[in-house]
């Protein structure tokens, strides 16, 4: 019987991951973190990135859910660069997003 | 997806479980996993949360398409991340 690569399933069980903290994060804050946490662990076992949609609403330090305007605050900046900066309202944390500008194709 | 196949290697929050031990009356919960660890699973019943050890137990879960599977509680042992990677236990 052919084997799935445990990279394909560790996909998989860091979306469903994913899916149960947004079910969890406004009544069981502490639960969305710990499986935002485990999907960071079981990507770092299996050598594989979690998604850039799903890792953008996961703050680094606290591993917290980051819903705009709930737990975290989403600016558009113009000084220097411009960029949108995602800050997490539980530790303070500053995602930077720089804007590319899309060339004309 | 999860299937009969692949249950010892995928995610077990989340489903709909039912606990069948045979010594402890106390233990024997239906519920939602709501947490893992090396040896146990948290099963959360009611807003009551119990954490069942794996070793001595049989679980009983419901996939998410429908499907009804059996395990003994041994094979699963292993802390979640652990238990993507293959744990197979050869017997001869």
């Amino acid at each position: 019987m052919k084997e799935r690569p445990a990279s394909e399933i560790a996909l998989e069980r860091i979306n469903i991951l994913f899916e149960l903290a947004e079910k969890n994060y406004r009544r069981r804050e502490e639960l969305a973190r710990r499986y935002l946490q485990l999907a960071k662990r079981i990507a770092m076992r299996n050598r594989i990135r979690i998604p850039q949609n799903l890792n953008r609403r996961m703050c680094k330090e606290c591993y917290s859910y980051l819903v705009p305007g709930v737990t975290s605050r989403v600016r558009v900046r113009s000084k220097r660069e411009p960029h949108v900066s995602i800050t997490c309202m539980n530790c303070g944390t500053v995602k930077r997003l720089p804007i590319k500008r899309r060339k004309q194709e | 997806m999860i299937s009969s196949e692949n249950i010892i290697l995928h995610e077990l929050i989340g489903l709909e479980s039912l606990v069948m031990t045979s010594s402890n009356p106390t233990c024997k919960v239906k519920g939602i996993v709501v947490d893992e660890t090396k040896n146990t699973l948290i099963i959360e019943q009611d807003d009551v949360r119990k954490r069942i050890i794996k070793q001595d137990s049989f679980f009983r879960f419901k996939l998410p398409n429908g499907t009804m599977i059996e395990i003994d509680g041994s094979a699963i042992i292993g802390r979640p991340e652990d238990r993507v990677k293959k744990k197979i236990k050869r017997r001869w």
